[in-house]
């Protein structure tokens, strides 16, 4: 019994020093990038692990390591990325991706990782402000407010006049500035926009927002174009333009999609959405940082933006094909 | 006068009085008073809301919006009145939902397979609710809270895994979109009628039916009805699988007639199941309660929830006016209950 203890031990002991030694020579032959993001079943935080996977490739082929890092769930989520930053440190990155999700709570942590010299990019949320304050090299995301200029522009462009943007979750601080910029966005090309708060009531009920946008739609009969903030909304919108005898009149441009919102767009009933392109957002925080450790690289352009993108008629083919395999 | 033409007076004086107590007793039903906030919140809307409102848009608008909810506050009533809350019908709708559109749509198998896994979905997560409120002593509340984050949890965890998306798209076959799905004049959704069959099945068991009587038993007092022969496990088992395949049922319609599912859905239908029997006169105590009142109550939310969007308010106070709605609803319900029960202790 005590022979198979010292064995067992041996053996754990051996693993530990080759496990060290792996870590040392990656350590010294490229960068050691670690990456806090969401959860990995989350269908949008997914997608940005595979762009962080595929800049990973060349992270690897040239001797570094990519590490992802995610909390087990969103409970309590400023502390535990905080946390997750810290351990990065700990496990001796040598650069470090990390959205500034909730800034109170996360910011001494981003300033231990510029403390420590390692080298940063935040990305997703924080925007180029946080980065900024923090000291970091960038940052790389989308701007909820921009997204919503976007949808504007868009709809004005394909003949807008009068929009209404749909808030199923009035306060929120993101739907509002996706609503304030598409009344901007719309305006820019000559048109008008209102918003339709939508009661707590309606939450999570497709047929309620159906019926709500029905019966805005007949009460308002100049509103040509609708924008909508949630997949379940952009569903209920289109259903509520034709019970109110309105399809091809009325047009529908909603942030985000999934495959059902896709199916939509395919078959011509909702013009477009917008996109913040998370694949895009690991790809490039990681390939900054990569480019950085191992040869100095820079990328002179602060802010890097991945949005708004729009999926429409012209691309859905693509949008569809990238869907499938997992990058959009 | 002769003795028969005394009859004769006496049957008359009789039949008038007959008449004359059945309106009063009319007027003091307990639905009298759901039936008049819901004629006064038409009256109201009819108003401020204009000719859109009063034609057929407006009325579709609500009965698309009535019949859904209406289907779940059927059961849900019926629980509360044996004393029971179900909370989880916010998650069994889009677990339902979703497993139309898994089964039918990315698996492509045909919609009546689909179908019968989102309704048998449904009856399963009753079976284990009821299972739960017999077997332990933990309040209903608690345990279908429970329940209801088990469901939502597996319907995110079973999606993202199977479809790799939080929304499925379906396109259903004509036959059943057509029973499931259709918009007749392209506005009233067929959940209409599903909606009327159901208040007739249920009216039929709660008050025709000696179950019905059992439901009340179980509200006014669950451990003297189980000791006068009810089978009270059995009778609350079968009222949770009602109220879970209910709540699946307007699931499979969402889906058949939206063409997608979506997981952040359901959520809403728990309060708005509740405020729709609570308005129909249905105590949160439990041992009272009918299923006009239900219908009366649910018409009622429904016009208010989508008269706002007809009348010119101001859509950022839609809120107010529900909750006040809910309050006062409350409170006249109180009101003429307390008329109805003196007025019979007064005749007795």
């Amino acid at each position: 019994m005590k022979n198979i203890k010292k064995i067992l031990l041996a053996a754990t002991v051996g693993a530990a020093f080759a496990a060290s030694g792996f870590v040392a020579t990656a350590q010294a032959d490229g960068a050691k990038i670690f990456v806090i993001g969401g959860k990995a079943d989350d269908p949008f935080w997914s997608i940005v692990k595979r762009g962080a996977e595929d800049a990973g490739k060349v992270v690897e082929a040239q001797g570094g390591t990519v590490t992802w890092l995610a909390p087990q769930n969103y409970d309590n989520l400023g502390v535990d990325a905080a946390e997750l930053i810290r351990q990065a440190i700990a496990q001796g990155a040598t650069a470090v991706v990390a959205p500034d999700w909730v800034p109170d709570a996360m910011d001494p942590a981003f300033k231990a990782v510029a403390d420590a010299k390692i080298p940063f990019v935040v990305y997703n949320a924080g925007g180029i402000e946080a980065a900024d304050r923090l000291g970091a090299m960038n940052y790389v995301g989308a701007v909820d407010y921009l997204g919503g200029v976007a949808g504007g522009e868009y709809l004005g462009k394909a003949g807008g006049k009068s929009g209404v943007c749909i808030n199923s979750l009035p306060g929120a601080a993101n739907i509002e500035a996706y609503c304030k910029g598409f009344g901007e966005g719309i305006t820019k090309t000559g048109g008008k926009s209102d918003t339709l708060p939508l009661p707590a009531t309606a939450e999570g009920n497709v047929t309620a927002v159906a019926q709500a946008i029905k019966a805005y739609l007949l009460q308002h009969a100049d509103v040509d174009s609708v924008f909508t903030t949630a997949n379940l909304d952009a569903i209920g919108a289109v259903q509520g333009i034709a019970q109110a005898g309105l399809t091809g009149k009325v047009k529908v441009c909603g942030v985000n999609f999934d495959t059902g919102i896709l199916a939509q767009i395919d078959s011509g009933a909702q013009a477009c959405a917008i996109d913040q392109q998370g694949y895009q957002q690991g790809f490039y925080a990681v390939s900054i940082l990569n480019g950085y450790v191992n040869y100095g690289l820079s990328i002179a352009t602060r802010e890097i933006l991945t949005g708004p993108g729009v999926v429409d008629a012209k691309n859905i083919k693509a949008t569809l094909v990238g869907a499938k395999q997992g990058t959009r | 006068m002769s003795a028969q033409s005394q009859l004769q007076e006496i049957l008359r004086k009789g039949r008038i009085e007959a008449v004359r107590d059945s309106i009063g007793r009319l007027t003091r039903r307990p639905e009298m008073g759901s039936f008049l906030g819901l004629v006064i919140v038409y009256v109201i809307f009819a108003i401020f809301g204009g000719r859109v409102f009063l034609g057929s848009a407006g009325w579709s608008s609500w009965l698309n919006m009535a019949a859904e909810v209406g289907i779940i506050a059927l059961p849900v009533g019926l629980l509360m009145i044996a004393g029971l809350l179900d909370i989880s019908v916010g998650a069994i709708l889009p677990a339902s939902s979703l497993t139309v559109a898994i089964i039918s749509g990315h698996y492509e198998f045909p919609a009546y397979f689909g179908i019968a896994g989102g309704l048998a979905v449904g009856v399963i997560v009753g079976f284990i609710n009821g299972l739960l409120v017999t077997r332990t002593k933990i309040p209903s509340l608690i345990i279908t809270i429970g329940t209801m984050f088990g469901v939502m949890g597996l319907t995110l965890g079973f999606t993202i895994l199977i479809a790799g998306s939080t929304g499925v798209f379906i396109v259903p076959d004509t036959v059943t979109k057509s029973l499931l799905g259709v918009a007749l004049g392209g506005m009233f959704q067929i959940g209409i009628f599903w909606w009327v069959g159901f208040v007739i099945v249920i009216y039929y068991l709660l008050h025709l039916n000696p179950w019905g009587n059992w439901v009340f038993a179980l509200g006014g007092d669950r451990d003297s009805a189980r000791d006068a022969g009810i089978p009270t496990r059995k009778l609350i088992m079968q009222l949770y699988m009602l109220s879970g395949f209910a709540a699946a049922f307007v699931g499979v319609t969402q889906v058949v007639t939206f063409g997608s599912a979506q997981v952040a859905a359901g959520s809403s239908f728990i309060f708005n199941s509740i405020m729709c029997a609570v308005i129909g006169g249905v105590t949160l105590t439990g041992g009272a309660g009918s299923v006009i009142g239900i219908v009366f109550g649910t018409i009622t939310f429904a016009i208010v929830n989508q008269g706002i969007f007809f009348s010119g308010f101001d859509p950022n106070f839609g809120s107010i006016i529900i909750g006040a709605l809910l309050l006062t609803a409350v409170l006249s319900n109180d009101k003429f209950r307390a008329l109805a029960l003196s007025y019979a202790a007064r005749k007795k």
